[in-house]
């Protein structure tokens, strides 16, 4: 059996289209239940569902064999795992945002970032020497710079909507985050034919193949 | 105050039967080492900090405890035993006859992260080293000392190791005129099987069409036999294709030996290529999420010593193992059950002790509270 780990919230319901499409289904009684961990149609599939920033945890230890988890978790986090399909879903964007767009090159001094992407934000700011002060926040990150809490903040972006709101310009796009198919190594080495089936299907699911 | 009570992170205790079992694995893999006339080595467990970073590679060498002596010099508590070992080929053993056989099953420490799942930051190496040779002869030998230490301790069924030969990748890279750091990237990339960033990565990188095939197509080229076929289709340039000849003929003899559900070969694992030059493999067990141990050919290695010479080894992790193989396994080694003896008067007490203890018989004394 192979267990696949779900990031619950914004990815979700992608991530099960795209793996319905791909012949792996969830009963319609079991999507109504509230139980986290299910078993598919056929039951050849186990599903998780975890908080995003659990994924790489659970494929790393190899609790579940696969997951599907957004670029942006990936980076944050250190886990070691395979990334071998980029499955298109949930696509955004992760960015520097702030009320005003030159607090970048004006600032000579320590740049204030307000973020729940602490490891991108100071790699960013890093790599060109600007230094910045990190300050971790874990939701509401829009709501910092007009507060006067931080300068700027880097956070994942979909529509932009929610920045224009609260008065916030896109400075710089970080890079774009889409979801990912992750593989746990061991998993990879020992039930190659079984992980070889399921990235195939989802390759196809992708391509606009619907499996039978 | 930290409570005593307290342990520092990463650490524990071993008990009862975990202890047996962590034993009788040891000595298993001691007597196969010995079996193939592999000799044990019993290495300092502070050394200074120079040699892991010249043995390890720095990034590696950093994970280790590290604190100064009275001199100022930077000392370690060992991060791995493999840099020591090269360390006396090249001193203590330079005028022995090759090749070296030597083998050591010693704890090593290191300052992991805590999230990683091969978190433990005092891991038991069964390990060794064989030296002053090339070729295909030693990386079998080393390879099937492996497989015998996995059959031996019960997970003949269960074993997987996946072998490469770094020359397949370094010959690519050769073809690539770009310099270090893309270099890195693009291993991190083919070695996470990154397709989409590795796409990306290729067509900003490299303008010719059949070097980006052959990147590209090496993180699918996981398998046996025939993925050397495959391999050799996208894959054309003189080294590279001189690495895939080795790795076939090292695979003719897995085969003939009937070891092949047990071997799989893994053109995408470039992990720790500026460690190995040549055989690399990795070994994992069914039930365990991450790896057990990890070895290959490292020719550059004893050069840091002074002295050049080919050398191949591995590792495998006794904490793993141990873990793997649990309680269900049966730990002999408990034999007659003991003899009690009553604590009366002192002299006459020890006297009936050290009798049955000359015997050989196991006994428990039993006082009195």
């Amino acid at each position: 059996m192979i267990t696949i780990a779900i990031s619950k919230g914004r990815m979700q319901d992608d991530a099960l289209a795209l793996l319905s499409k791909a012949g792996v289904r969830l009963s319609p009684a079991s999507l109504a239940s509230r139980r986290l961990s299910l078993p598919d149609e056929t039951g050849e599939y186990r599903f998780i569902f975890v908080k995003p920033a659990d994924v790489p945890v659970y494929v790393e230890h190899g609790i579940a064999d696969c997951g599907i988890v957004g670029r942006d978790v990936l980076l944050e986090s250190e886990a070691d795992v395979l990334l071998p399909l980029d499955l298109g879903i949930a696509r955004c964007r992760i960015v520097v945002a702030a009320l005003d767009p030159k607090v970048i090159t004006r600032s000579f001094g320590m740049l204030r970032i307000a973020t729940k992407y602490v490891r991108i934000a100071s790699e960013h700011f890093g790599a060109r020497g600007i230094p910045v002060e990190i300050i971790p926040l874990s939701g509401s990150v829009e709501l910092a710079p007009a507060l006067g809490l931080s300068d700027a903040i880097v956070d994942l972006v979909e529509t932009g909507q929610t920045l224009k709101e609260n008065g916030l310009c896109i400075v710089e796009v970080i890079r774009e985050s889409t979801g990912l198919l992750v593989l746990n190594r061991a998993s990879y080495q020992l039930k190659a034919g079984d992980i070889t089936r399921l990235t195939n299907a989802l390759n196809g699911a992708i391509e606009g193949v619907t499996a039978a | 105050m930290t409570r005593l009570s307290k342990l520092p992170p990463g650490m524990r205790y071993y008990l009862g039967a975990e202890a047996r079992l962590r034993r009788s694995v040891e000595d298993t893999a001691m007597s196969v080492f010995e079996g193939w006339s592999y000799e044990e080595v019993l290495t300092p467990s502070l050394d200074y900090y120079a040699l892991f970073e010249h043995g390890m590679g720095q990034t590696e060498a950093q994970t280790s405890f590290r604190f100064s002596d009275s001199d100022g010099q930077m000392l370690s508590l060992r991060p791995d035993i493999t840099s020591s070992v090269a360390r006396v080929a090249a001193t203590l053993l330079a005028e022995r006859e090759r090749p070296l056989r030597l083998c050591y099953a010693a704890p090593v420490f290191r300052r992991q992260q805590q999230s990683h799942a091969e978190w433990r930051r005092e891991n038991t190496q069964l390990g060794c080293e064989l030296i002053g040779v090339s070729g295909a002869a030693a990386d079998l030998e080393v390879l099937l000392v492996a497989a015998e230490i996995l059959k031996s301790i019960g997970l003949a069924d269960s074993f997987c190791i996946t072998i490469n030969d770094v020359g397949i990748f370094n010959g690519l890279l050769k073809q690539l005129s770009t310099q270090s750091q893309p270099h890195e990237i693009l291993r991190r990339l083919i070695d996470t099987r990154d397709r989409g960033e590795l796409k990306s990565f290729l067509d900003r990188n490299c303008d010719n069409a059949s070097i980006r095939e052959a990147f590209s197509k090496l993180i699918e080229l996981t398998g046996k036999q025939e993925i050397l076929a495959d391999a050799r289709r996208v894959i054309t340039n003189p080294d590279s294709v001189a690495a895939l000849d080795r790795l076939g003929r090292l695979w003719e003899v897995i085969e003939s030996l009937g070891l092949d559900n047990s071997f799989e070969i893994d053109l995408a694992d470039v992990s720790s290529l500026d460690y190995y030059t040549g055989i690399s493999f990795k070994v994992f067990i069914q039930g365990l999420g991450y790896r057990v141990g990890r070895g290959g050919r490292y020719d550059g290695l004893t050069a840091n010593f002074g002295r050049s010479e080919p050398a191949v080894g591995f590792v495998l992790s006794l904490d793993s193992l141990v873990e793997v193989l649990g309680e269900s396994t049966s730990v002999n080694g408990k034999g007659d059950p003991a003899k009690s003896i009553q604590a009366g008067e002192l002299r006459e007490t020890f006297l009936t002790a050290v009798t049955e203890r000359s015997r050989k018989q196991r006994i428990r004394i039993s006082t009195n509270l």
